[in-house]
């Protein structure tokens, strides 16, 4: 449920900056010959999303187990901390992506 | 399994708590009542049992929250210790043994509510 | 009435009950030496407090109140005091049926009762309270 919102923005942005420019998020003529090496910076983002919204399911199971009666205490309060930390990173770079995306955009060619 | 609402679960445990706090008030209040036997909530896993399928409800409000117990089954709960000669089943340290049950519930229910919240509307702003 | 303010509800008459309890105790001890005024008189007759329990149609909680508060109907213990103006014709004044230690056991039962429903107010006015927190701080 929440996880649903952070990644779909966050994906949709990535997507959207990927398939507008496609060479973008690939790091320009350079790398071309490093794709086969490392995995591409759309690529990271894309794990750090999926890993994101697995920490915040991860947290709402952990939360409805603590709401039924029987969790951990301490775990729940760690798993919904991580959730909360991962939800910030996504979030402030999904607006860092976005924007620079928009400045690329505005750049003369 | 169908889903099931965070916030809707929260909501539900906390009148479930509420009625159980009022249980032990009228227990507290009676423990010199001769005659008077000691009563508990049902068990909150028996209540998710019984209204599994309308957890799910899209209707938040529909909760059924009109009467003072909610919905909730309170009866007298088995005297487990020695019966006193006035049939009286209260045992003090217990009922405040429960309300700190009670407590410590309620506040992780609201600290998980606070945070679940706040991360939505993180996700929404900027 | 939500459940909670019915647990205030019980918890106040809980407290006016054990109030009601520590009267009648300190009743008894302030008179545990009161004999009569005339000689063969009766002295002053312990009192006793009965609790019953009311269940309130709005609140669904029990609330205590006093049934009644009567004399106890046990027999006056008698000491050999010529001197007393109670003093019948063969020195005897009868004593009140009040025994101190009893009356103060009595009392610290109904202090530690009276504390629980202290403590109930508190938490459930607490609880309250962290429901009305949710909202703050937007």
């Amino acid at each position: 449920m929440i996880g649903g919102i952070g990644a779909i923005q966050f994906k949709t942005a990535v997507d959207g900056a990927e398939s507008a420019s496609p060479g973008l998020l690939q790091g320009g003529v350079g790398t071309q010959a490093g794709e086969s090496v490392g995995s591409t910076f759309a690529e990271v983002l894309g794990q750090a999303a999926t890993k994101t919204v697995n920490t915040l399911q991860g947290a709402e199971q952990m939360s409805i187990q603590a709401l039924k009666g029987d969790a951990d205490t301490r775990q729940v309060v760690d798993a919904v901390l991580s959730a909360q930390q991962a939800l910030q990173t996504t979030i402030a770079i999904r607006d860092k992506v976005v924007s620079a995306y928009l400045e690329i955009s505005r750049m003369s060619i | 399994m169908e889903p099931v609402n965070l916030f809707d679960l929260a909501t539900r445990q906390s009148q479930w708590l509420a009625v159980r706090q009022s249980a032990i008030a009228s227990n507290i209040a009676n423990a010199n009542t001769p005659g008077y036997t000691a009563n508990d909530v049902e068990p909150f896993e028996k209540v998710l049992d019984r209204t599994a399928v309308t957890l799910a409800a899209t209707q938040t409000g529909h909760l059924g929250a009109e009467t003072a117990n909610a919905g909730f089954n309170v009866k007298p709960e088995d005297p487990n210790g020695a019966i006193m000669p006035s049939k009286n089943t209260v045992v003090l340290e217990q009922e405040l043994m429960k309300a700190g049950e009670v407590r410590r519930s309620f506040e992780l229910n609201t600290a998980i509510v606070k945070a679940f919240h706040s991360m939505m509307t993180m996700v929404v702003k900027s | 009435m939500d459940a909670l303010t019915a647990a205030l509800k019980v918890a106040a008459s809980g407290l006016g009950a054990q109030s009601e309890r520590l009267r009648v105790v300190s009743e008894n001890l302030a008179n545990a030496q009161s004999t009569g005024s005339t000689p063969g008189a009766d002295p002053y007759r312990r009192k006793t407090i009965t609790f019953q329990s009311e269940v309130d149609r709005a609140s669904g909680g029990s609330l205590v109140e006093v049934n009644s508060i009567s004399r106890d109907p046990s027999d006056f213990p008698i000491e050999f005091q010529p001197g007393n103006e109670a003093a019948d014709a063969k020195g005897y004044v009868k004593m009140p049926n009040v025994n101190t230690l009893v009356e103060m056991a009595d009392m610290s039962e109904a202090n530690r009762s009276y504390e629980a429903n202290l403590q109930v107010i508190k938490q459930a006015r607490d609880l309250i309270s962290m429901t009305i927190d949710l909202m703050r701080n937007q």
